[in-house]
C-alpha cells in the first residue's frame, strides 16, 4: 500500500468520502398515521433517536384510544354514553368531569353557542350516517329541551342532568382534549418537537427544527386549496367548517354544526379557524365563534385571553383577530 | 507524461484497482439519480400497506376494505378516492391529494391514501380543516 503511488492513495481517499457523502442522511421526522377518534391522526416527530420517537407515538396513540373508550358517542359503555343513557345523575371520572367543566365554561363564555347537550337533535338530523334527514319542525324542539350551558350541574365527579333526556355529544372538544394528552405523552417521552394533527384539530410540541411550522387553513369552497397559512411555535389550531360533513337538499346545505337555539344547521359562516394555547379550548370555541357567526365570533375570540383567529362568512368574506397579525398570510 | 509515466509504474493489480475505483466514484454519481425515482401513492389498509403506485402514472386500483371496495384513482399527477362504500363519502369530498404528505382516508374502510417521495413541495407542514 505504501510503496504505492501517491495517487492511487489519494484515488482511495476521494471514493472514500464520495461513498461517505452520498450516503442518505438521517431522516430525522417520523410521521405515523392512524385512524383513531372517528378521524384520521397524523403524528409528526423529529428526533434523531427514530426508536425512541416511535415508542412515544405508540404512547400517544395509545392514550388517544384509551380516551375514544371513555367520550365516544359511538360505544355503549363509554362514560358519555352511560352518563346519556342515566336517568338523572352519575359519577363519572375526574377527567370526564374536568372536561365538562371546560366545555361548560366555554357554553356560558359564548352565551350557549357552544353545547355538549346536543346529542338528541344530533340524533334527529342523522347527519353523520347514510340517510341524513330534515326532521320536523316539532321534532327539533322536542329534542332541544333542556339543552344549554346550565343543563348539566357538575359537582365534583358527580354529574347531574336538568332533563332526563338529554344526550350528551362531546364532539365539538374531546377530539380536541385527545390531543392535548396525546401531546403530553409525546413531551414526557422526551421528545421536543412534534405536531399531533387528528382531522385538523392541531397541536404543535415546539417548533420544526428551529422554524416554525406552517399550517396551512383549508379553503371552505376549493378542495385541496388553502386560503391562509399560519406560521406557529407550540400553539393549537383547530377549523370548524360546513364542508366535511354535510348532505345537500335542494340546492341548501345541510351540515354538522348547529345552532342551539333554533336547531338547524348555523348559516353565517362558512369555516372558522382558532389559535389557542390547547386543542380542547380551541375545538370549543372554533364551534362557538361558527354558531355566532362572523362580527359576534370575532368579538367572542378577539375577548378570549391567548386566544385568536380567522373566520370566512357566509359571503366569502375573510376576518381574522388583530393579534394574528405577523403569523398569517393570506393566499 | 507524468500520468503516462506513473501509468507504467503500476502493477496489473493496481491498474485493475484504479480501473474498479473510477468505476465506482462513476456508480456513486448515479445513487442519488437512481432514489429519485418521483413520487408514489401508498395505501394502507388498517395500518397495513397493500398498494403502492407512481404518482405521474394514471391508473383506477380498487382496494378493499372491511366496508367494501374503495376506487382510487391516479390522474395527472393526483390521487383522489373515486367511489366508497362509506356512509358519508367524506372521503370522496377530501378531493385530489397530489403533494408529498398530502394525506386521503376513508375512515369506515380503514383506508388511508399518502403521497411519498420527491415531488411538489407542500406549502405547509400541516392542514388544519
Amino acid at each position: 500500500m505504501f510503496g504505492r503511488p501517491l495517487f492511487l492513495v489519494l484515488l482511495l481517499i476521494l471514493v472514500a468520502l464520495l461513498v461517505w457523502l452520498r450516503q442518505p442522511a438521517a431522516d430525522s421526522q417520523i410521521s405515523r398515521t392512524a385512524l383513531v377518534m372517528g378521524t384520521l391522526v397524523e403524528i409528526k416527530v423529529y428526533s434523531d433517536d427514530r426508536k425512541h420517537a416511535e415508542l412515544g407515538i405508540d404512547v400517544a396513540f395509545a392514550e388517544m384510544t384509551r380516551l375514544e373508550q371513555l367520550f365516544s358517542t359511538h360505544i355503549p359503555t363509554s362514560e358519555i354514553s352511560l352518563l346519556s343513557a342515566a336517568e338523572r345523575s352519575m359519577t363519572v371520572s375526574s377527567e370526564t368531569a374536568s372536561l365538562l367543566r371546560l366545555g361548560q365554561e366555554i357554553a356560558r363564555r359564548s352565551a350557549g353557542s357552544f353545547d355538549m347537550t346536543l346529542g338528541a337533535l344530533k340524533d334527529l338530523w342523522r347527519i353523520e350516517s347514510e340517510n341524513p334527514r330534515i326532521p320536523a319542525e316539532s321534532a327539533i324542539k322536542a329534542a332541544l329541551i333542556g339543552i344549554g350551558p346550565d343543563a348539566l350541574q357538575i359537582d365534583g365527579r358527580q354529574v347531574r342532568k336538568r332533563v332526563s333526556s338529554l344526550k350528551i355529544d362531546l364532539g365539538g372538544i374531546a377530539k380536541g382534549y385527545a390531543v392535548d394528552r396525546a401531546v403530553e405523552k409525546l413531551r414526557q417521552s422526551g421528545i421536543r418537537s412534534a405536531a399531533v394533527n387528528a382531522g385538523g384539530d392541531i397541536r404543535l410540541l415546539g417548533d420544526r427544527q428551529e422554524k416554525p411550522w406552517r399550517i396551512g387553513i383549508q379553503d371552505p369552497r376549493q378542495s385541496g386549496e388553502i386560503i391562509a397559512t399560519l406560521n406557529l411555535k407550540n400553539h393549537s389550531v383547530v377549523t370548524s367548517g360546513d364542508y366535511e360533513r354535510y348532505f345537500e337538499k335542494d340546492g341548501v346545505r345541510y351540515h354538522h354544526l348547529f345552532n342551539p337555539q333554533t336547531g338547524q344547521p348555523a348559516r353565517e359562516c362558512q369555516s372558522v379557524t382558532v389559535v389557542a394555547a390547547d386543542v380542547a379550548t380551541a375545538d370549543a370555541l372554533a364551534t362557538a365563534a361558527f354558531v355566532l357567526g362572523p362580527q359576534q365570533g370575532l368579538v367572542l375570540l378577539e375577548q378570549t385571553e391567548n386566544v385568536e383567529g380567522l373566520l370566512v362568512a357566509a359571503d366569502g368574506q375573510r376576518l381574522a383577530t388583530r393579534g394574528l397579525e405577523g403569523l398569517l398570510e393570506w393566499h | 507524461m507524468a500520468l503516462a509515466d506513473l501509468w507504467k509504474r503500476l502493477t496489473p493489480f493496481d491498474r485493475y484497482l484504479v480501473l474498479v475505483l473510477v468505476l465506482l466514484v462513476g456508480a456513486s454519481f448515479l445513487l442519488p439519480f437512481s432514489r429519485r425515482s418521483g413520487a408514489e401513492v401508498i395505501v394502507d389498509v388498517q395500518d397495513r400497506t397493500v398498494f403502492t403506485a407512481p404518482l405521474d402514472q394514471a391508473r383506477r386500483f380498487d382496494i378493499e376494505g372491511p366496508l367494501g371496495m374503495t376506487q382510487v384513482e391516479i390522474d395527472n399527477g393526483a390521487v383522489r378516492m373515486l367511489s366508497s362504500p362509506c356512509p358519508q363519502k367524506i372521503c370522496i369530498g377530501l378531493g385530489k391529494a397530489r403533494r408529498t404528505g398530502d394525506l386521503l382516508a376513508c375512515v369506515p374502510n380503514r383506508i388511508v391514501v399518502r403521497i411519498e417521495g420527491d415531488n411538489e413541495e407542500a406549502e405547509y407542514d400541516l392542514l388544519s380543516r
